[in-house]
């Protein structure tokens, strides 16, 4: 091939090998994986980089922390400059050189051709634990970073393929459980799988043709970008949402100001309107907020666009430093990711000003729980993220039902929930109850998603429930008449009085250790909101819904206005 | 003298073969009837006895067996054709069905629905029972409970029952009763326990496997009701076998009682054939592929065995039962050619289908698709596609990649053709990744072995991608799964739930376990299944994993480790197996290990056909060809005139040398510059990379 010639159907090959490189280093990490966190729940991300950091493609499983593997690589190029070499491994999770949440610890390792550079694979995984005051991470009392894990800015845990064992001892010396280790191996193990293969895609092709390819997709890529875009009225448009309660004060509230301008191919996200930030680790980082932003966004375009830097180039983000999007260092940022509901509101509601066919309601907003304790039968100890009861409905949209039992936005139906009998093998506790909550989907001509309700008998003497979350304070809202639905809630039932108490309703960040066995855990995920007016619904889709039991036949008459049956 | 049938019918075509005592095989292939598989079926019968040209009435009586692969399971999945069908399962659980964990399968896109539930809401039940998850009672169903229950699947006219309560797998007590008090109620509805479909830990798995049992179960055992009587009115005597998704068949009773055995049996039969093929050239290990209309169906044999998962999906539809490990990819000859938004171009999985399909057959299709780059590269002959029966308009063709492709790409029509034909092989290549090199095995050490029409006129580009030396279009491609049927072994699967550190593995329980799975699957084959005990064998393996691990591995493990309860052995083995699939083990860490399930294949050996193809004489090579035409070089980037070989002369023993393409009435097959090919004795062609056998090939 002559220099500079563009082979317009190599550029489609290679985006198709891309995804399946990522997708392969995807699916050897689900299998080589030990925390459910990361084998069942899928919470990792894998990618492809070019030498400059330019993403190349992403497998994101739970896309919050994947639109900062790019921005880190690029730190990492700065940080080594002519010190990277072929068989380095580098580790990082710092939220202040562009980490998105300090338990998402990232693997990248360099690919050479030719003793020359020419890129990345990475992975990041959500760690069962990461040092810090309380484990599994999410500390709600504290104010500063190193109350919250151990720091680990761009440092080699392999120099030209040796292992740095004092690195690595270092690092885990700050972790609590072995299994970490195990999982960060597994992580070395996806990127060296996706190293071995770009290596051999630019052995076959060279690395001209590599580089004017990938660069042709990328030019491709931003060209679809700009075309959705350019769909958009050009305008200013302005959306609002709130935080409630940053772990420190009771009754605190923090606003989320989005200002989306939107002209011609270009779109510009400002949160400069945002509060600032706070005391508590409710404080995102600047890449889980762009992260935030841009998976919303690609929730309104053509969901075909590749995953590569193109698609990334026509979106402008500001988030300036000191808000409660972005703190400034060294503040305490755990709960950073999981602001990204709101995040969603502010833009769902800004662009609904503009192109209502393509925005959701409201989501359900993330509230969740953390046990830790040891099973009794085997004696050993556990962390569970309680995925089971967390997952709420998603907002409905013009044409179609919200999406039942979905989750939080960050993962959009990428994360799962643990199967009924693992969980009741792999924790001491008894199942009670997981189903679909009657009249939680928002109303609407278009339904807002199912929320669930979800019971659990705790079992055993030592366990400690951390809760994070939101939305127990004002609930999910609808669209263009649709309605709201019910607020989060989490409440333990002691078996007799516990501390005075014969239930307990924990505030939205928080802890709760010495459960009593016995205790019952009681929570409702609420649903999504409703999209248009509730009497213009297709009668037989109310019917359907009483029939099925997920609207009751008050609301149906209600709210529906339905006169017969 | 004695014939054996196999009869596949799938979506467009039914394919029939049999095949005499002395080996002689007689092929037929006619239209699918789609609205009732039997007329079909019982046609291909008739049909089969003129090519064979014997007087029918004799026919039928000189058949020992016939074995039937059939899509009525998998058609009814797809089309949700099914049974009305009630779940009644443990309370507090009554939406783990529809939830499917939770997942949206496309994240980005606000639009994507939840699959419509097999059992909708109002006819999901609950009942207050409960088991542990160590097997204690916590509490039992009681009649007074399933009533009410019962008058309402009554007024609905259910036709189809599925019970599932949690941990039953441990205890299947609170199920039992369940079941046959139901059955006592309500003998007419189709009844079936989780307990009897599948008796392994996952609750999720476990009620969407049962409930698709159900939901398919009356539909599939009329349709076998049905053809049994049809086939009691011909007379016909011997056996009837069915294909299942697991490779092996099984009678029609059996299937019966589990139903959704035969979900995943389409393509179930390609390995079995594949294996016979490899066996002939001195093989062990194989990878068959098979391109349709709409799809492109890749597995894998190592040491003679078919690799099976137990992660089947259809039509998002989980089934968790042990089925043959095929990948299927949306590329296919009617995968459609598409520019996206970014200007590039693509390649499905969208599909024309057979109706209207591609734009060549001249049936109103307009969209560009891969038959239609196919013609145009001059791959196919289109005046004798389907031995001509089928005329294709390359005008046709040629004006709809113009138009929909060529024009927006700036490339020439014959350039974009070429692009069509690159990228359908880069996306079925990844297919081929998937089943190989993902699950740990390198594909340059299997036998490529193509089945269906359009493959292997792709075949070479994808080994070249794969840096597979040798591929093989056997003798009877396009009836592969037809012919594949009748080497299958009778094969029952089964599964206990032992959830145990491995050191605290207790003998008494480990081995009872086995044996009651021995002692099942020994009474149905010789009992029921008249196979003699001398021809019953097993295949024991062990779900086991590092603790702390979610994903288990499937470790196949010997019989004679089991009874002397060798743990060492295992033990080995397991890490071993490990390293295999993921490059590491914790041997030396002595990391602990744990046991999840026990399972037993139970396999009766039927009796197989010898096949011979032999061709009697050969004709001069040179007396072969047809004719030439130009065709696309792929090396060359540009159209060259080669030859033309008539591949339906006997020509066994000939090396062909490319480039050039081989015509036979079923299949074509394109040789590059890159590749000669060697004729064998049953007329399949041996394609080789001519770098990789620079002395040719020569048959061992």
């Amino acid at each position: 091939m002559k220099p500079g010639h563009i082979d317009k159907i190599l550029i489609s090959i290679f985006q198709r090998t891309f995804r399946s490189i990522t997708d392969e280093m995807s699916i050897s990490l689900t299998k080589t994986t030990r925390s459910p966190i990361l084998c069942e729940a899928k919470d990792f991300v894998t990618g492809l980089y070019d030498s400059e950091g330019q993403m190349l493609e992403q497998t994101e499983n739970l896309p919050i922390l994947s639109f900062s593997l790019g921005p880190v690589c690029k730190v990492i190029i700065d940080q080594y400059c002519n010190d990277i070499h072929e068989g380095d491994v580098i580790i990082h999770n710092d939220v202040f050189t562009m980490g998105n949440q300090n338990n998402d610890v990232a693997i990248f390792k360099p690919i050479f051709h030719n003793n020359q550079l020419i890129g990345w694979s990475a992975a990041k995984g959500h760690q069962a634990d990461i040092g810090g005051a309380v484990q599994g991470g999410y500390n709600p009392n504290a104010t500063e970073v190193w109350q919250e894990a151990i720091r680990i800015p761009a440092v080699k845990l392999y120099e030209r393929g040796i292992l740095r064992k004092d690195v690595w001892n270092l690092i885990f010396a700050n972790i609590r459980l072995q299994m970490v280790q195990e999982d960060i191996k597994a992580q070395i193990g996806a990127c060296t799988l996706g190293e071995r293969r770009l290596k051999a895609l630019v052995e076959r092709y060279g690395i001209e043709v590599f580089n004017t390819h990938k660069n042709a997709l990328f030019d491709s890529t931003e060209k679809m970008m700009r075309a959705e875009i350019r769909n958009i009225p050009n305008g200013v448009y302005e959306g609002k949402s709130t935080v409630y309660y940053d772990g420190k004060n009771i009754g605190s509230k923090f606003q989320i100001k989005a200002k989306i301008s939107v002209k011609g191919e270009n779109i510009k996200f400002d949160f400069s309107g945002s509060a600032r930030q706070t005391k508590g680790f409710v404080n995102g980082t600047y890449t889980s907020s762009c992260s935030a932003i841009t998976l919303t966004f690609l929730q309104i375009v053509n969901p075909d666009i590749p995953h590569n830097e193109g698609m990334i180039r026509p979106l402008e983000y500001i988030v300036p430093e000191g808000t409660i999007l972005n703190a400034s260092f060294p503040a305490a940022t755990t709960f950073g990711n999981h602001l990204c509901p709101q995040i969603a509101d502010s833009i769902f509601k800004a662009l609904g000003n503009a192109i209502p066919e393509k925005v959701t309601a409201g989501w359900n907003h993330l509230l969740c729980s953390l046990f830790t304790g040891t099973h009794q039968r085997t004696g050993r100890k556990y962390v569970d993220i309680c995925f089971l009861g967390m997952k709420g409905g998603s907002g409905a949209i013009m044409g179609n039902d919200g999406y039942d039992h979905i989750g939080m936005i960050d993962a959009s139906g990428g994360v799962l929930d643990q199967d009924y009998e693992m969980f009741e093998q792999q924790t001491p506790h008894l199942l009670l109850q997981h189903e679909y909550l009657c009249d939680s989907g928002g109303a609407g001509e278009w339904r807002g998603g199912l929320g669930t309700v979800t019971e659990i008998l705790l079992r055993g003497n030592d366990t400690t429930m951390v809760v994070f979350g939101d939305g127990d304070v004002e609930p999910t809202y609808g669209l263009f008449g649709g309605k709201g639905s019910v607020l989060n809630k989490i409440e333990l039932r002691f078996p007799q009085k516990h501390k005075g108490r014969k239930y307990l309703i924990p505030l939205s960040k928080d802890i709760v250790s010495d459960i009593p066995d016995g205790t019952v855990y009681y929570q409702i995920a609420g649903g999504g909101g409703g999209y248009g007016n509730p009497k213009k619904r297709n009668r037989k889709k109310v019917m359907q819904d009483v029939q099925n039991g997920v609207v009751s036949e008050n609301c149906a008459k209600k709210v529906y206005g339905l006169k017969s049956y | 003298m004695n014939f054996k049938v196999g009869i596949d019918i799938g979506g467009t075509f039914t394919d029939i073969i049999a095949v005499s005592e002395k080996g002689n095989a007689f092929v037929h292939k006619i239209l699918s009837t789609s609205h009732d598989p039997s007329i079909g079926f019982v046609d291909g019968l008739y049909k089969i006895s003129d090519t064979v040209g014997i007087d029918f009435d004799k026919f039928i009586k000189s058949i020992d067996t016939i074995v039937h692969g059939t899509t009525v399971a998998t058609n009814a999945l797809l089309t949700l054709q099914g049974a009305k069908t009630a779940l009644i399962t443990t309370r507090g659980f009554r939406d783990a069905l529809e939830m499917r964990r939770g997942i949206r399968e496309e994240q980005y896109n606000n639009h994507y629905r939840n699959v419509i539930p097999l059992v909708p809401r109002y006819l999901r039940f609950t009942v207050d029972e409960r088991i542990d998850s160590e097997g204690n009672i916590l509490s039992k169903p009681d009649k007074k409970q399933l009533l009410p229950i019962i008058k309402k699947i009554e007024a609905e006219k259910v036709e189809a029952i599925a019970i599932c309560f949690m941990n039953s797998y441990k205890n299947s007590i609170n199920e039992k009763i369940a079941v046959e008090y139901l059955r006592s109620q309500l003998p007419r509805i189709f009844t079936i326990a989780s307990f009897e479909v599948l008796p392994s830990i996952r609750f999720y798995e476990r009620v969407s496997t049962t409930v698709v049992s159900a939901f398919v179960g009356p539909i599939v055992s009329n349709y076998l009701d049905n053809l049994n009587s049809k086939l009691r009115d011909l007379k016909y005597n011997g056996s009837l076998l069915i294909m299942q998704s697991n490779g092996g068949v099984v009678t029609p009773e059996i299937v019966k009682h589990n139903p959704a055995v035969t979900v995943l049996s389409g393509p179930a039969a390609a390995p079995t054939a594949g294996v016979y093929y490899a066996n002939f050239l001195g093989y062990n290990n194989c990878i068959t592929v098979d391109m349709g209309g709409t799809s492109f169906d890749a597995s894998l044999v190592t040491g003679n065995n078919c690799a099976t998962s137990s992660e089947g999906i259809i039509n998002r539809y989980r089934i968790a039962l042990p089925s043959l490990d095929i990948i299927t990819i949306g590329a296919g000859g009617g995968s459609i050619g598409w520019i996206n938004d970014g200007g590039l171009l693509q390649v499905g999985p969208q599909s024309a289908g057979s109706n209207p399909g591609p734009v060549c057959y001249q049936k109103n299709g307009n969209e560009p698709t891969c038959t239609d780059s196919d013609l145009i590269l001059g791959y196919l002959n289109k005046d004798f596609f389907a031995g001509g029966k089928l005329k294709l308009s390359y005008s046709l063709a040629e004006k709809s990649i113009e138009n929909k492709l060529a024009s927006k790409l700036g490339l020439s029509v014959i350039e974009t053709a070429a692009g069509m034909y690159r990228i359908i092989n880069s996306n079925m290549a990844q297919g081929v990744r998937q089943i190989s090199v993902e699950r740990g095995y390198d594909p340059r050490e299997f036998l490529f072995i193509v089945a269906g029409g359009a493959g292997s006129i792709h075949a070479g580009e994808i080994c070249k991608e794969l840096e597979i030396p040798l591929f093989i279009v056997p003798n009877v491609a396009s009836i592969f799964c037809a012919a594949g049927m009748l080497l299958g072994n009778l094969k029952h699967d089964y599964i206990r739930s032992y959830f145990t550190s491995f050191e605290q593995i207790d003998k008494i329980k480990f081995q009872s376990l086995f044996k009651e799975m021995k002692k099942e699957g020994f009474e149905s084959l010789t009992v029921h299944e008249g196979v003699h005990e001398s021809k019953v064998s097993f295949q024991p393996e062990l779900d086991m994993r590092y603790i702390g691990q979610y994903h288990e591995v499937q470790l196949k493990v010997s019989m004679d480790d089991i009874d002397n309860f060798n743990l060492e052995n295992i033990f080995n083995a397991f890490h071993k197996e490990h390293n295999r699939q993921f490059g590491y083990s914790l041997q030396d860490e002595k990391t602990p290990m744990e046991l999840i399930n026990l399972r037993l294949r139970v396999i009766g050996e039927t009796v197989k056909p010898k096949f011979s193809f032999r061709s009697e004489k050969t004709v001069m090579l040179e007396d072969a060809i047809k004719g030439y035409r130009s065709i696309y070089i792929p090396e060359e980037k540009k159209m060259k005139k080669v030859p033309i070989y008539d591949g339906d002369k006997p020509l066994t023993g000939s090396t062909i040398k490319g480039p050039c393409v081989i015509e036979k009435i079923t299949t074509s097959v394109f040789l590059s510059n890159l590749y000669n090919c060697l004729v064998d004795q049953f007329g399949s062609f041996i394609v080789y990379n001519k770098s990789s056998f620079p002395n040719g090939y020569l048959l061992k």
